[in-house]
């Protein structure tokens, strides 16, 4: 797995977009699968156990651009980034796009069919630092274009599915979208996966450096996809409970505000659970600090407490008048 | 809901109007974004104050988005990036006002099957996270105008609530200019037909707006001679009548905004501080924007034929 030349290590990159699936009712497994079924030659995949997740086949997107680097010379790449569709529980939908980048073993480009072989690899045809680039696609400013973005092909992709028409485009409450960009390399021998850093920028980015032992960058975008899901869950209930004016407002305001939650995110909250052998490091890491679960179970008391508090004079009122 | 703010011409104050009418929403509680789709001059981030952007963005704005330039179209959080003292501070219970400013060079542009795909995907994507998505139009029957009418045709688009704001002076000219916009044989309605809309629909979700109107009775002509008041009497009744015989009355108004200095020259938002404070804004313009921003989301409202 090591490329030939051993000052260039292999980057894996790539990019999550999570957003609320469009439609009043959470799917079932099966319109699920419909959902997701994007190449009729192949298989979703189905699993139910622990939570429902189904996810679809992979879709290859040819690219021929340049790599993104802070330090400015911008090597050119060639190859496929590869993207797929993740549906939890029937209400939460993601589309994930990476790739691995390995170094190309000449400068030229070379035939598609070479590329076609190698389903989500990108070839630069010119020496990098992987450092640079790392630094270069997480920089939290947009990334410029004609530079490789995983995340353009993730969000075209999002748009095609959330235009599906089993959707009735009716989504229980406002949301936005979040997007998690990531990029990992090797870790040192001998050593688990690890995380470098996660930060939070404007407008919904995040951006998440690994170490990891896992060559394959589908399983880094499973561990990403769960990282991404459950910052998207933190991210909605915090902006949710915000709006709901909990504390503050009427509380049959309160209650309908809070009322979407209870039926459709509180459940869904099961870190880790989907994370490949090798990568679980990364969640003990992020429940130390800065512990996504411990706010997540703080918000969800307080919701049932609100909830329990506004629904005791609710139910005297109906005891007294029957 | 998506909300399409159009004039007939140009002056009409749509632009400083619907901003005005965003941020009473935002003020009510209501997540609000504004898309500038005036694509020949796109000014909306002058309106909100917002610096850098007053003539648009340099790059990344809702004109290279729909040309497919680029994948995320620049968001200008209006609370945190206003330079306007009243706009900094965002006031609790209020909900977010987010800008999606043009390009500085955008100019109007041909319209393809692409663009309305982007298009119908960023109203998909901005009304599922925003309660009230304002597009503020081009004036008259522009591409955008045709844009937005074809994105609407969508059936995805079917489930999400439109409504169109239709701004026009309080003048002959323009009471007849609107009408042509809406009912004529190039108008809005006809054109979303041509693109499969339902008339009685489409005409059912357009109220107009009279920008501009001069009060017969207020203070500001009181001394004036008689004569002049009386003539200023009739013009109104008879611009009321027009309006009448042109389906542009009482039935299809949904707002009335006086003629206001501080709209005029400044073309800014109306904030409490302008009314109440340095008193440079009337209170009835306030009052009427208020009126307009709760008409807005009032079915009521929207349910007169």
């Amino acid at each position: 797995m090591a490329p030939a030349d051993s000052g260039l290590q292999p980057v894996l990159c790539g990019e999550v977009r999570t957003s609320v699936l469009r439609t009043s009712e959470a799917l079932t497994a099966r319109t699920a699968v419909q959902l997701l079924n994007l190449r009729p030659d192949e298989h979703v995949l189905l699993s139910e156990r622990p939570n429902l997740r189904v996810v679809s086949p992979q879709l290859l997107t040819g690219v021929d651009c340049r790599l993104p680097a802070a330090g400015g010379s911008r090597p050119r790449a060639v190859g496929t980034v590869a993207a797929r569709a993740v549906l939890t529980e029937g209400r939460v939908l993601q589309t994930s796009a990476f790739a691995r980048l390995v170094p190309s073993e000449g400068s030229h480009r070379r035939a598609w069919g070479h590329y076609l072989l190698r389903p989500g690899v990108v070839e630069p045809l010119a020496r990098h630092q992987a450092r640079d680039v790392v630094d270069g696609f997480l920089a939290a400013a947009p990334l410029p274009g004609g530079v490789l973005n995983p995340g353009a092909v993730a969000e075209r992709l999002l748009d095609h599915v959330l235009r599906h028409r089993l959707l009735d485009q009716r989504a229980p409450f406002k949301s936005g979208r979040t997007r998690l960009r990531w990029a990992a390399l090797p870790a040192a021998e001998g050593a688990g996966a690890s995380i470098e850093r996660f930060t939070v920028a404007a407008d919904g980015l995040r951006t998440v450096a690994l170490r990891t032992p896992v060559a394959d960058p589908a399983a880094v975008a499973a561990l990403c996809e769960d990282l991404a899901l459950h910052d998207w869950l933190l991210t909605t209930l915090l902006a949710l409970v915000e709006r709901s004016r909990l504390g503050s407002g009427d509380g049959e305001a309160v209650l309908a505000a809070l009322r979407p939650l209870v039926d459709h995110l509180l459940h869904l909250w099961m870190p880790g659970a989907r994370v490949p052998d090798g990568l679980s490091g990364v969640w003990e890491t992020l429940e130390k600090q800065p512990g996504f679960s411990r706010q997540w179970q703080t918000l969800v008391q307080r919701i049932r407490d609100q909830v329990a508090v506004q629904t005791a004079p609710l139910s005297r009122r109906v005891l007294a008048s029957s | 809901m998506l909300v399409f703010a159009a004039s007939d011409k140009g002056g009409t104050g749509r632009s400083v109007t619907s901003s005005n009418v965003a941020y009473r929403r935002a003020l009510a509680g209501d997540d609000v974004c504004y898309l500038d789709f005036d694509f020949g001059s796109p000014t909306a981030a002058a309106v909100f104050d917002v610096p850098g952007a007053s003539r648009g963005v340099a790059a990344g704005g809702l004109h290279s988005h729909l040309q497919g330039r680029h994948t995320e179209p620049h968001r200008i959080d209006v609370w945190a990036e206003s330079e306007h003292d009243e706009l900094r501070y965002r006031p609790t219970g209020s909900g977010r006002l987010v800008l999606l400013p043009g390009d500085r060079d955008g100019g109007e542009f041909a319209i393809g099957k692409n663009t309305v795909r982007r298009c119908v995907n960023l109203f998909l994507h901005l009304e599922s996270e925003f309660d009230v998505v304002v597009v503020d139009l081009s004036a008259g029957r522009s591409y955008a105008v045709d844009m937005v009418l074809e994105a609407t045709a969508q059936p995805e688009l079917q489930a999400v609530l439109s409504r169109w704001l239709v701004f026009h002076r309080w003048t002959h000219q323009h009471v007849i200019a609107a009408h042509g916009l809406v009912f004529g044989e190039r108008g809005i309605v006809a054109g979303g037909v041509e693109r499969g809309h339902d008339k009685g629909a489409l005409r059912d979700s357009i109220r107009f707006v009279r920008a501009a109107v001069p009060d017969p009775e207020s203070s500001l002509w009181s001394h004036v001679p008689l004569a002049q008041s009386e003539w200023m009497r009739t013009c109104d009744r008879d611009l009321t009548q027009l309006a009448a015989e042109l389906d542009l009355g009482y039935a299809r108004l949904l707002g009335k905004i006086p003629l206001e200095p501080v709209l005029q020259w400044r073309e800014q938002l109306i904030t409490d501080e302008d009314v109440l404070a340095s008193k440079v804004a009337g209170m009835a313009t306030r009052q009427a924007l208020e009126e307009l921003a709760a008409a807005l989301v009032d079915d009521e409202a929207w349910e007169r034929q």
